[in-house]
């Protein structure tokens, strides 16, 4: 399954992942902070040139991700026309797309290993507590590896609908897809166990 | 093979989160197109009970912010969680965990009313509460206003919650062993 | 055995792609048989062809029509002309019992609930299955199942059922039972199956490799050719090609 990471390389993409997603932080916090119409085109003015920095694709897939957040801007933009409070709109609107950009910039300059790492890293309180946290970069590499297959399946559930009705699924052809995660969860239980099992490793080497 | 079968479910059921909101035509019908995505973490609540439902729906949420495109529309990474939904998808798994745990200790009575009911509870109640906290954060509104905008989306999870609740009946008689809410 | 109506199965230069890349290229052929056989390795796009034969894809290119009805644009006409039996009877069954699972496709073509129940029990009857009536569709056997889409498909009297590798991994007798069944079908069969043993005596036969019409002639001739060919490749080792 592919990932949101940008396969258009930039210098971002060398940038250490704990480092951005700490910059991600403090960028957050300071945009909820420095709330005048000022700052706020400042901020987004940096974000546009930031991503500009990427060229041209990697502008233009960080816009496309950026157009689900239209029905909020309209909600939020009629809602404070109609209150007459402008200039407060276009801040909330700036800082929102402000910081899902940022959120997103940092996404797509870091790859699926980068960010299971630090993932890893955060996870470390837990292994102190003896919390076999293997189980899960695990668990992470199924889904993966699930979600595929499953869409096929379900796909193919709603091709069976289609080849005897006119009218659009209904919440029936959930019934068999669940099933089916159901079954496939028993066979790769018992193929796990075949291969060894996932034992529980707490302290021992 | 406690452990493996824990695992491989709690992997599959993060997985029909995913699914469910990626197939487009997996529609819920009533004439109304709503997305089915949010069905999927009732379902692990209902199903898998409160621990291991609310693991399947927190293993999700780290696949989406991990970076992977698992949200419906194919949305997903960090922008998912400073956008106006934030709210939501951070409560996924505390509705989960609610849903689970009505249904685990609410043994008396129809499993599909239990199971409907505790996903109303949770994957209402509860998911709005965050959703609507979210949003008010994000869009600098008052819990009031917020729920205003939020509430249209209402009528329509209350319709998934009984869905949920009827698939959990389903379910439970053709796998009764794997509705471990049950078990 | 009386004669249904027979319909032209016709596809004009007819092209499927993904993502940039042909399945399938080129098709054309025209038929009226009453037993059509479709042949080809896996992967040669003989599943693709059926989905585009019953509608539920639309072609990149070219035209696909069943009766004169396109199956893609008309699915109104679609359901009631051709049926589809798949691959795996567990990605089909959509409902928890044998009559729900019957009733289904005779509801969506308009049929009142009650009188549907009336006619799948009917059928029920027909094939000596009455008391399956409120069985629970996943404790039935591999074999049960795929009868029961089977007769889900039979109820909605389509003039050409398409069938893909239906007897994938059954047992001998229970693929002999199915063809039984399959061969009282008055209307059009489209059979597709790597196996030629499957398709012994039809009328005719497709043969479909590397995404296009290779053969489209009688059964007997048509088999024997491809017989050759799939013996000849057996003794190369393209198992080895990744992109297989």
């Amino acid at each position: 399954m592919i990932s949101l990471t940008s396969p258009v390389r930039t210098r971002a993409h060398d940038w250490p992942a704990g480092g951005k997603l700490l910059a991600l932080c403090i960028a957050s916090i300071a945009l909820f902070k420095f709330s005048t119409p000022l700052a706020q085109l400042s901020a987004i003015s940096i974000t546009l040139v930031l991503y500009a920095l990427g060229g041209r694709t990697f502008l233009s897939v960080g816009a496309k991700r950026l157009w689900v957040l239209w029905p909020f801007v309209v909600v939020v933009g009629v809602w404070h026309l109609v209150t007459g409070e402008i200039a407060e709109g276009a801040v909330i609107l700036m800082r929102m797309v402000t910081s899902v950009a940022l959120a997103n910039f940092v996404t797509m300059t870091t790859r699926l290993t980068d960010m299971m790492d630090v993932l890893r890293w955060l996870m470390t309180p837990l292994r102190l507590f003896r919390i076999d946290t293997s189980a899960i970069e695990i668990s992470i590499a199924m889904v993966i590896r699930l979600v595929p297959t499953l869409i096929l399946k379900g796909r193919q559930i709603v091709d069976a609908w289609r080849a005897r009705s006119k009218s659009r699924t209904n919440w029936r052809v959930v019934l068999p897809l669940a099933i089916m995660a159901i079954d496939d969860a028993d066979h790769m239980a018992a193929a796990l166990k075949a291969r060894g099992g996932l034992v529980a490793r707490s302290g021992r080497k | 093979m406690i452990l493996e079968k824990n695992v491989t479910l709690i992997a599959l059921f993060a997985a029909l989160i995913a699914v469910l909101g990626l197939v487009p035509q997996i529609m819920l019908g009533f004439g109304v197109p709503i997305t089915a995505q949010s069905l999927g973490v009732m379902l692990c609540g209902t199903v898998l009970g409160a621990k291991r439902g609310g693991l399947a729906v927190l293993l999700f949420v780290v696949l989406v912010a991990i970076g992977l495109p698992l949200l419906s529309g194919g949305r997903g990474g960090l922008g998912v969680f400073s956008a106006p939904s934030a709210g939501f998808v951070i409560g996924f798994p505390v509705a989960a965990f609610v849903t689970g745990l009505i249904t685990e200790k609410v043994r008396t009575g129809n499993l599909a009313i239990v199971a409907g009911s505790a996903a109303i509870v949770g994957g209402v109640v509860v998911l709005y509460a965050f959703g609507i906290v979210g949003f008010s954060i994000i869009a600098d509104k008052t819990l009031g206003e917020a729920t205003v905008v939020m509430g249209a989306f209402i009528p329509g999870d209350i319709i998934k919650a009984i869905i949920a609740g009827a698939l959990t009946a389903a379910l439970y008689k053709a796998r009764p062993a794997s509705v471990l809410s049950r078990a | 055995m009386p004669q249904s109506e027979l319909i032209e199965i016709s596809i004009r230069d007819m092209g499927f792609a993904v993502e940039g890349r042909d399945i399938l290229a080129g098709i054309s052929f025209t038929t009226s048989a009453r037993r059509i056989g479709v042949v080809g390795r896996n992967g040669s796009g003989k599943s693709t062809l059926a989905r585009l034969l019953a509608g539920l894809l639309t072609p990149t290119k070219g035209k696909v029509r069943l009766g004169g009805i396109d199956p893609d644009a008309d699915r109104a006409k679609a359901i009631e002309t051709v049926g589809v039996l798949f691959q795996n009877p567990d990605h089909q069954i959509i409902f928890p019992t044998v009559i729900e699972e019957l009733a289904f496709g005779l509801t969506q073509l308009g049929t009142a609930k009650n009188k549907a129940i009336e006619m799948a029990q009917a059928l029920l009857s027909d094939f000596g299955k009455s008391h399956w009536e409120e069985a629970a569709t996943h404790t039935l056997s591999q074999g049960q199942k795929h009868l029961l889409c089977l007769m889900s498909v039979l109820l909605m009297k389509p003039k050409l059922i398409i069938l893909d590798e239906p007897f994938a991994g059954l047992d001998l007798p229970t693929k002999l039972q199915l063809g039984r069944y399959l061969s009282k079908f008055e209307g059009q069969l489209l059979h597709i199956s790597h196996d030629p043993l499957d398709i012994a005596g039809y009328d005719e036969v497709i043969w479909i490799d590397g995404g296009a019409l290779k053969v489209h002639g009688p059964a007997e001739e048509t088999l024997a050719v491809y017989l050759d060919a799939m013996t000849e490749q057996g003794a190369s080792d393209d198992i080895a090609d990744l992109s297989r």
